[in-house]
């Protein structure tokens, strides 16, 4: 699914990392999120949003790739 | 919610390494009361190799099995390799199964193992269907 989450968080100056531990999941999933090959579950897409202080039609684009 | 702090047993990076070491006692004592210490002691040996694997590892793919990296991208990733070994396994115990009936065997245990597996799926299906 397409979604802004690489771009929120480089502007937010945080590594791949320090995302993942602030959801509380692997760098390797925020790196899988923002390339698009994993959807994130409902409550990680809400908490991702929130975190970002968006909502979660603002992150993510369910209109593009699925 | 992800922000929980609390992490379930299963993700401490000791737990599936404590599990390997376990089973590994359990196939010692086995074999030793089947008195046979020597390959009790080799099964051992295998099963804290592979724990000291699990607990050292540095790769993802063993963070997700030690625990740590059992996030919900990895419960997907485990639950379709779960599936996809299922799959390998019933097709082995067919095909095995087949193999001996056309030797003039009785099929046993495959028909035995194929049964479990079949049952053990549809007992999982309604109770999967019932509580989602």
């Amino acid at each position: 699914m397409q979604n802004d989450v690489r771009e929120l968080r480089t502007a937010r100056g945080l590594s791949q990392q320090e995302l993942g531990e602030a959801m509380d999941v692997s760098r390797q999933t925020i790196n899988s999120i923002e390339k698009e090959r994993y959807t994130p579950s409902l409550p990680l897409a809400i908490a991702l949003a929130r975190y970002f202080d968006r909502t979660v039609e603002e992150v993510f684009h369910a209109n593009g790739n699925q | 919610m992800p922000t929980a702090t609390s992490k379930p047993i299963y993700r401490h990076r000791w737990w599936t390494p404590a599990v390997s070491l376990f089973l590994g006692a359990l196939m010692l004592a086995a074999f030793w009361i089947g008195d046979s210490i020597t390959e009790g002691l080799v099964s051992f040996g295998i099963m804290a190799a592979l724990a000291a694997f699990l607990l050292f590892g540095r790769s993802e793919t063993v963070h997700g099995l030690s625990g740590p990296g059992r996030d919900e991208r990895w419960a997907k990733i485990d639950i379709h390799a779960t599936a996809l070994t299922g799959m390998v396994l019933i097709t082995v115990i067919i095909g095995a199964f087949l193999v001996e009936v056309a030797q003039g065997e009785d099929g046993q245990p495959w028909s035995q193992l194929g049964a479990v597996g079949g049952i053990a799926y549809i007992i999982a299906v309604a109770v999967l269907r019932a509580r989602s």
